[in-house]
Order: C-alpha cells, then sequence, then structure tokens
C-alpha cells in the first residue's frame, strides 16, 4: 500500500500548493539563518557569514523545484501546465481554434454518428447472455429468405443427436390476436415453444415461463405478455401473473411477464407469447399440414458455426429423402449466427457508411494536421528559443502534443453534439427495416467511442507536427525556407484528394444506382392511385361468409364514391412480395408436360375484381381483362403474367383459350387473357411471373385482410376520408391503413435511398474539407514564395506564368492523389456490389464524372490564392524580411 | 572525473538521515545536516539543500513525521522524528548495507591478495 500513500501524499501535494510553498519557504530560510548565525558564530562577518551559508546550502531554487517535483506527481503537474499553455495558445488565435475544433466536430460528429447506428448492427452484443453462441439453422430454398425447419424434420432432430445445448423454435408469421376485454385491442402473438425463454437465456420479468405440459396441443391457454403491454394495458400490475385475461375470446391465464430489454430473435414485435403447442406429427404424406418452424439453437461449448453444420448434415440429407426427388437439389442446409440471421443484408451498408464516416475523419484529421503544421512553422522561433533555454525535445513534443489532444478533445464535445443531431436526421429520414435503428443513441458506449475517437485523432494529427525539429539555426533570425518543409503537407493533401475521390466515385455509384431504380418501369401506373388495407378481426369475423358479407358492403358502398375512375379490391398488392404462391411444377397444362426439373420456384397469384387492372393502368395483352360475370361461381378464368405466359407457353403458342390447373384445386380454369408483366419481387429483381384468378362472389378463397385500390381524380385527403367513412359506417372497429401509391412505390427505395444520400452527405462533407485542404495548403505556399515570386515579377514574369508556376506546384500532388483515388475506388467498388442496380461497379463514367467534380473542387480552392500570387507587389516582397 | 570528496550514493542519504534520528531523536533539517557534517569528519560534505527532498521521500514514505517546534534559540523550525516504520526500515536497509559492505569488503580484500 506503500504507492498509495505517496500517491496520496503527492496528491494532496497538489491540491495544496501554496500552504506548502510556504512552509518549505519558512523552513530553508531557518536553516540558512542558523547557518549563517553559525558562520557568525566562527568568526566571519555577517555578510561573508551569508555567503558561505548559501555556499554550502546550494541552489536555493534548484531545492525548490526539486521539493516541487518530488511533492507533486510531476507528470499531472506537467499536464496542467501544457493545459494551461495550451489554452492559452488557442485562445490568442481564436480563428484558427475554430476552424480546427468546426472541422474536427464535423469529422468525429459524423464518425459517431454512424457508429451509433451501425454498432447495433454489427458490433455491440445482442441481449442474450452468451449470445455469441445463438444460431439459426433449418433449409434453405430459393422462395424464402431465411432458413426454415419443417415440422416433421424437427421432431426427428430434437430426437437426435445434435452440436447444440439446446433448440428451440417459434411459428413464423405469429398471429394476429385480439385482447378481447373492455377496449379490444389487436396484438401481435408469437407462438413459441416452452424451451424458447430457456434456450435465450432469458427469465421472465415477473411470474414464470409456461410448462411443457402447457405447451401441448389441447392444453389450457397460457400467455406472457410483454414489458411494454403490462406497462401500457396493465398499468404495471405486479399481481397480473395467475389472472386471466380474454384473447381473442377465449380466457387465458397469465403466466409471466417478459423483461423491458426482452426482443423476439427476429426482431418482431410481439406483444404476447403463446404456447406453440406443436403436437409432434411427423406424417410426411403430401396431405399432411406440416408446420413450418424457424428453429434456433444454443452451440454446444466449443462447437463452432462451421463444426455444427457439418455436425448436422447427415440429418439433414435423412430429411432429404422425404422431399420430393426433383426439388432436392434446391434445398441446402444452414447454420448461421444469430447475428446474421437479424441484419440480413444490413452488414455492407453498415460498413459502407462506417468506412465513408472514417474517410471523412481522416480528412478532417488532415486538414488540422496540415493547419497545425502551418501554424509550427510561425512557431518554429519560438521552438528554437526554448530549445536553447534548455526544453528537451521530449517536453517540446509533449507540449505539442497536450496541445492537439486538447483540440481533438474539444472537437470531440462538439463533435457528440453534432452527432446528436445527425442521428436525429437519420432517423427521421430513415426508412422502415433498418435493424435496431429505434434503439440508437448517444449512449456511454458511444460516447467513449467518441472520446477514443478523439484521442486517436487528437494524436494522429498532431504528431506531424509535434516530430518536427526545431532548428537553432533560426536563433540567428534567418529566415531559412528548406523546400523539403511543405512536402509534408502535400502529401497529406494528396491523402485527401484520394480519400475524397474514393468517396466520391463511390456515392456517383449509389446515387446512380438509386435513380435507375427510381424510374425502373414498374408495368403499372401508379399515378392518383390510393389503397387502403384492411384487416378483418378474426373474432369478428370468424367465416369466410361474415368477411365475404364485408367486402360486398363495403364495395357496393364505395362504388358510388364521386370522382372515382375505377376501384378494385385485391388480396395482395405489387410492387412488394408477400402474394399466395404456388410452385411451377404444381401448375398444369393439358397437352404440356408438367415442369419436373425441380420446383421451377414459386409462381405468385392474387385474387383480383375486374377493376384491377384498369385502376393500376395494367395492360392486358392478349385476350381481355376480368369482367363482373366472372365473379359468378361458374366461371373459372384466369389471367396470366407475361412473363408466366412467356415460361408456359414458350413456344410463342397462343395462351388465351387453353386450360389451366394449379396446385391441389381439382378444377380446370381457361386462360381469358394475358396481362403486362408488373414489378412483385421488389423493384430491384425482375418481375417474377405470376398469374390472377378472379375475387369471386362465393366464399371460396376469402381472406381477412384485402386491399381497396381506387384511382381517382380527386384530392387523396377526400379519398382517404371517403373511405375511411364509407368503411367506418360498415364497422367501425376494422383498422384502416390508407397509402397514396406512389408513396407505397416510394418505400421500397428506401433503403438504398438512405444508403445513397447518406453516402452522398458525407462525400460532399469530404470534398467540401478536402477543398478547404487544398485552400490552405495553396495559400501557406504561395505565403512562402512571395519574396520567390516578387523576385520573378520584378525580372519580368508575368501575371500568368505566376499562376503557372503555382498551378505547376498543384498539379503535381493532385494528379498523384487522383491516381490514388481512381485506383483506391477501383479496388473499393467491388464491396458496394451487393447494392447497386443496374450500375457496373467499375463505371467509367462515373468515376471520370467524380475526377472532373474533384478536379474542378481543387482547381477553384486553389485559384484564390493562387490570383493572390499573381497580385504580388515585388517591391512589397523584396522589402518583405 | 573523480569527486573531491565523498559524493552522496542515491539512497544512502536515505540511511545517514534515518540513522541520525535515530541516535539524535528529533532534529531539525539544520541539526541534521549538521550532524551529518560531525559525524563524517567533512568527509562527506553534501550540499545541505538536497536534503529536503530527500526529507520530503522519506515523510512521504511514513519513515519519518515533521512538526513545527522552537529551536534551541527560539526560531521557529520544522523538527523530523523517526516513526515505527520508519525504524523498521532503518534496521532492513542497515541489514542490507552491512551485507553489501562485508561482500565488498571480500571481494577488495581478495583482488588485494591476488
Amino acid at each position: 500500500m506503500g504507492w498509495l500513500r505517496i500517491f496520496g501524499a503527492r496528491w494532496r501535494g497538489l491540491l495544496s500548493k501554496r500552504q506548502l510553498d510556504q512552509d518549505l519557504d519558512a523552513e530553508l530560510r531557518a536553516h540558512l539563518e542558523m547557518l549563517t548565525e553559525e558562520n557568525i558564530r566562527r568568526g566571519m562577518s555577517p555578510v561573508e557569514a551569508r555567503y558561505a551559508a548559501r555556499r554550502e546550502f546550494g541552489g536555493v531554487e534548484q531545492t525548490k523545484e526539486l521539493h516541487r517535483q518530488q511533492r507533486s506527481i510531476a507528470l499531472l503537474d506537467a499536464l496542467v501546465e501544457d493545459l494551461r499553455f495550451a489554452l492559452r495558445g488557442l485562445g490568442k488565435r481564436p480563428a484558427f481554434a475554430l476552424v480546427a475544433i468546426l472541422t474536427l466536430a464535423l469529422g468525429i460528429g459524423s464518425t459517431t454518428a454512424v457508429f451509433s447506428v451501425v454498432d447495433r448492427i454489427l458490433f455491440r452484443s445482442l441481449p442474450y447472455p452468451r449470445d455469441d453462441r445463438l444460431v439459426s439453422f433449418g433449409d434453405t430454398a430459393p422462395f424464402e429468405a431465411n432458413e426454415f425447419v419443417l415440422g416433421p424434420d424437427y421432431v426427428d432432430w430434437k430426437k437426435a443427436e445434435t452440436p447444440f445445448e439446446s433448440v428451440t423454435s417459434f411459428v413464423p408469421g405469429g398471429a394476429d390476436c385480439d385482447l378481447t376485454e373492455q377496449n379490444p385491442v389487436r396484438l401481435k402473438c408469437a407462438l413459441v415453444e416452452s424451451t424458447f425463454l430457456p434456450t435465450f437465456g432469458i427469465e421472465p420479468f415477473l411470474g414464470r415461463n409456461f410448462t411443457s405440459e402447457e405447451d401441448r396441443p389441447n392444453a389450457t391457454r397460457v400467455a406472457l405478455i410483454s414489458y411494454g403491454l403490462w406497462r401500457s394495458r396493465f398499468a404495471s400490475d405486479g399481481h397480473l401473473p395467475g389472472r386471466t385475461i380474454s384473447l381473442d375470446g377465449r380466457p387465458t391465464l397469465v403466466v409471466g411477464v417478459l423483461p423491458a430489454q426482452f426482443e423476439m430473435p427476429n426482431l418482431g414485435h410481439d406483444d404476447i407469447l403463446v404456447p406453440a403447442a406443436l403436437d409432434g406429427s411427423t406424417d410426411r404424406r403430401p396431405t399432411a399440414r406440416q408446420t413450418i418452424l424457424r428453429v434456433f439453437a444454443r452451440l454446444k461449448p466449443g462447437i463452432s458455426i462451421q463444426q455444427a453444420a457439418a455436425a448436422m448434415q447427415p440429418l439433414f440429407e435423412q430429411s432429404l429423402n422425404y422431399v420430393p426427388p426433383q426439388f432436392r437439389h434446391e434445398v441446402s442446409f444452414r447454420v448461421r449466427s444469430l447475428r446474421d440471421r437479424q441484419i440480413q443484408d444490413a452488414r455492407v451498408a453498415s460498413w459502407v457508411l462506417l468506412g465513408a464516416v472514417l474517410a471523412v475523419l481522416l480528412v478532417a484529421c488532415t486538414n488540422v494536421a496540415n493547419l497545425l503544421l502551418a501554424r509550427a512553422t510561425g512557431r518554429m522561433r519560438e521552438l528554437a528559443v526554448r530549445t536553447a533555454l534548455g526544453a528537451s525535445r521530449g517536453r517540446l513534443v509533449r507540449q505539442a502534443l497536450t496541445e492537439s489532444l486538447l483540440l481533438g478533445v474539444l472537437g470531440g464535445l462538439a463533435g457528440c453534439w453534432f452527432a446528436q443531431l445527425l442521428l436525429r436526421l437519420f432517423v427521421s429520414i430513415a426508412p422502415d427495416g433498418i435493424p435496431r435503428l429505434e434503439q440508437a443513441s448517444i449512449d456511454v458506449r458511444v460516447l467513449l467511442f467518441a472520446l477514443a475517437v478523439s484521442i486517436c485523432s487528437g494524436i494522429l494529427f498532431g504528431l506531424a507536427a509535434a516530430l518536427r525539429r526545431p532548428a537553432p539555426e533560426l536563433l540567428t533570425g534567418k529566415e531559412n525556407q528548406p523546400t523539403a518543409r511543405g512536402l509534408l503537407r502535400q502529401v497529406l493533401v494528396t491523402v485527401q484528394i484520394a480519400v475524397s475521390l474514393m468517396l466520391l466515385a463511390g456515392a456517383g455509384l449509389l446515387l446512380r444506382s438509386l435513380w435507375k431504380l427510381q424510374t425502373v418501369a414498374l408495368g403499372m401506373d401508379t399515378k392518383s392511385v390510393i389503397t387502403a388495407a384492411i384487416d378483418l378481426a378474426a373474432y369478428r369475423y370468424p367465416d369466410s361468409a361474415k368477411q365475404l358479407a364485408f367486402f360486398n358492403q363495403l364495395e357496393a358502398r364505395l362504388k358510388h364514391m364521386p370522382g372515382v375512375t375505377s376501384l378494385a379490391l385485391s388480396d395482395t398488392l405489387p410492387p412488394s412480395g408477400g402474394m399466395q404462391a404456388t410452385f411451377l411444377s404444381s401448375i398444369e397444362i393439358p397437352g404440356h408436360p408438367k415442369f419436373s426439373a425441380g420446383t421451377g420456384g414459386m409462381i405468385g397469384y392474387r385474387y383480383v375484381t375486374p377493376g384491377y387492372f384498369p385502376a393500376l393502368g395494367i395492360p392486358i395483352q392478349r385476350g381481355r381483362g376480368f369482367a363482373e360475370e366472372d365473379r359468378s361461381p361458374r366461371e373459372r378464368p384466369v389471367i396470366l403474367s407475361a412473363a408466366l405466359a412467356k415460361r408456359l407457353f414458350p413456344g410463342g403458342e397462343e395462351p388465351v383459350g387453353k386450360s389451366f390447373r394449379f396446385g391441389s384445386q381439382n378444377d380446370w380454369r381457361t386462360i381469358v387473357g394475358v396481362a403486362g408483366d408488373v414489378k412483385n419481387n421488389g423493384l430491384a429483381a425482375p418481375a417474377d411471373p405470376e398469374f390472377y384468378v378472379p375475387w369471386k362472389n362465393e366464399t371460396e378463397g376469402y381472406f381477412r385482410s384485402a386491399h381497396v385500390i381506387v384511382q381517382s381524380a380527386i384530392h387523396p385527403q377526400g379519398v382517404a376520408e371517403w373511405i375511411r367513412g364509407e368503411t367506418a359506417a360498415i364497422d367501425p372497429t376494422v383498422p384502416l391503413t390508407i397509402e397514396v401509391m406512389t408513396t407505397r412505390v416510394g418505400k421500397l427505395t428506401g433503403r438504398p435511398r438512405f444508403t445513397a444520400v447518406l453516402l452522398a452527405l458525407f462525400a460532399g462533407l469530404d470534398v467540401l474539407l478536402a477543398g478547404i485542404g487544398i485552400y490552405g495548403v495553396v495559400a501557406f505556399l504561395v505565403t512562402q514564395q512571395t519574396r520567390e515570386i516578387g523576385i520573378r515579377i520584378a525580372l519580368g514574369a508575368t501575371p500568368r506564368s505566376v499562376l503557372g508556376m503555382v498551378f505547376r506546384n498543384m498539379a503535381r500532388w493532385t494528379a498523384a492523389g487522383a491516381a490514388f483515388g481512381i485506383l483506391g475506388a477501383w479496388l473499393c467498388s467491388r464491396f458496394l456490389e451487393s447494392l447497386l442496380f443496374e450500375v457496373r461497379a467499375h463505371d467509367p463514367f462515373l468515376l471520370g464524372s467524380a475526377l472532373l467534380v474533384l478536379l474542378a473542387v481543387a482547381f477553384l480552392a486553389g485559384w484564390i490564392p493562387a490570383r493572390r500570387a499573381m497580385q504580388v507587389d515585388p517591391m512589397m516582397a523584396l522589402r518583405y524580411e | 572525473m573523480a569527486p573531491p570528496r565523498g559524493e552522496v550514493l542515491q539512497g544512502t542519504l536515505d540511511l545517514i538521515v534515518l540513522q541520525t534520528l535515530e541516535v539524535m531523536g528529533p532534529l531539525h533539517g539544520y541539526g541534521i545536516a549538521q550532524r551529518v557534517r560531525q559525524v563524517s569528519d567533512d568527509l562527506l560534505k553534501l550540499n545541505q539543500g538536497t536534503l529536503y527532498p530527500a526529507l520530503l521521500r522519506l515523510e512521504q514514505r511514513g519513515w519519518i513525521s515533521s512538526k513545527w517546534g522552537a529551536s534551541e534559540n527560539n526560531r521557529k523550525a520544522k523538527y523530523y522524528s523517526l516513526t515505527r516504520a520508519g525504524r523498521k526500515q532503518l534496521l532492513r536497509e542497515t541489514e542490507s548495507w552491512e551485507r553489501m559492505t562485508a561482500l565488498m569488503a571480500r571481494l577488495l580484500g581478495g583482488t588485494e591478495g591476488a
């Protein structure tokens, strides 16, 4: 504990400095006086005695200094001194300080803001204990983005030896459920196994998990409710577990409340967990209804994801035996980390943005480094004096670094404020579906990151200036200007130009791709189309007769709306997916062989009323559209999309009039028409083949959810009001989501737009900073060369040739930067490939444009100081010294 | 360059101060300096100023303590005295010093013999 006491004593020493100094003074004075008296007693004269005492004692001031050093924590003391000095220095040059701090704030702020977003996606641990051991596994097939497991396989695998400590599942899609007490409310329920919480290592906040007995078919109904629901709906009632609530009109026992930080592994927003009550059936006959499950597991200790995948392979291959042979090659097995499952394709965009802001930070740092270098040049003489007076090299470096660290931290503080603003901007322009964006905030972890970034950049940009050796010759008063001095600064600007060009090229690629995406032909006319999504509650509309009655009534009422050009109902809407689908291999055309080389992929279909094609402006290319008569039960028409027609009748054979049958439906339909292709799988993918069947006036094929499509020349607001009013007149409890179709389509470009806009923002910031950097360096060089320029002008150089001289110099490192930038852009744009749509990563036109923009900025930034060079007055310049 | 008189080895000064306080009891800085000069017959003449950082160091380690008092001719002076920890330290240092000198003696004696 000795060092602790010493440290304590020294700490006190730092705090009560004045008192201790006075004490020491008194003590030393006493000593000297006693020595003097002694000397007098020995017979010296008083003056002589005092001198002798001084001699004997040694340097009083040195003793004090030594004492003070011993007393305090020398480093800390020096730090305080350095800080005070640095603050004074900054205060003396407020313009310099302001520019440096603002530049850093831009760099650190952008980095911090982006980090606060991507940290949740890429780095921060998920809210489960030992989250790195959690995986998602199952089959993958072309028609489904996420892995899944079929019920019978799951039953088999759970019995087998697996590389997992525990395995659990939930039923995808969950279910809407209604809390049917007073003030009924629509909630989302997730169907999970009783092993669900234990596998994820989650304990209920109140009450208990449900037991395996409760997780069986026909058991008493139990539920776990989310923390949010518990707070909002049940007023944080601590006695809620054990109470019975009414869920979908049936009594359900609440057994527990989930903790506040609980989240579903698929990031779904579920309010209630209810037992999946899987029946454990291994019935694999085609007629059996196989449950599809999302399966999650915790790896056994020491098992890697690859090992787990290898260990599961035999079980998977066994399960393949039950898959019809023609489909087998399309199915494979995948184990991936829970994080990968959650963030899906956000990884690339996250890294791209993080890389972009780091580039901004780098450019900001080089700018400040340049500023500091310029200032250091002005301070060379001061430093030389300090060296001559005995300051050690290390002491000077420390002083310079303290100053840059102070700048870094001040910039960081301003940056945190800027980051807060930026983050708010991100959230406001962000589309749906960016994982965890709503959680992003500037919290302690992000602040620590900002601090680390500030300190690192402080060292980074300060080092160049700090490590320069002050030349003692400067003391002679001669201004010597070694040309090498400018070299470092030019290298820094070269780096800036290279980095800016890379960012600019990347932003160009994304913007061009976004533009292509937004102008892609949808195959339909979305102008003045308004849609309303309707979702009927299961407990109010339990059977198709009730549903049919509702929609018939709604259709009849809406028909009379003034100003409506066309009106349609459909179960799903393009251009997003989510429609009902069947395998291509299940489609039959008489006289055609059935597709047998695999599933053939999924073919989507929609139920539509006759108004669908005119309302969305989808052209009927052959045959006819649907008519009212087609909705009678006797008629069985079908309309194919052009892509499907081409697929089913490849030889150019006429499809209209042919028979058609799909799925397990036994009735033959007649193909009455072929409609134009409509984007139905997002904007980037080509239109998938699909077909249309009429929305019937019969109870077959009814659904609880549907879309009303209205094409109307009158103001959307009015139409929306009308739809709301008419729907409420039938049933005021039905929830409605009304959207303008163009907005709906616009949402699909949300993600790419977000990435592109942010990257463009950072590229713009980068170019701006680089421009400032170039300006700074050229201005510096011009000032340095004032004399030389003056002499040249005196000797007859024209302003043009002076300009040429400045620009030639600038051109050298701009060209070098551009060359490196092109090389870097060429190498890096590969990483953007997965984000691009119909744009090649190596688009020479875009790269050339980026180069032009950058050169224009460089020229402009150089022009201003270069013009000053032209106006140098030779007389003034020669008298300059 | 050979020092003209015995330079104080870093560390030995501590030992000297501790030993002085052990023998003489509480003493002010000037007293310690005089005592060192007396005992060493002026052979070991230290810059008296260097004593003060050493005293502070010893105090920070808790081996000596200090308080203000009046000197023989009624001057205000700071008196230093050995603490219990200081006494222990003195014992330890004396031992190690003796071991060291014995070793040196043997070593140098051996050289002479060879």
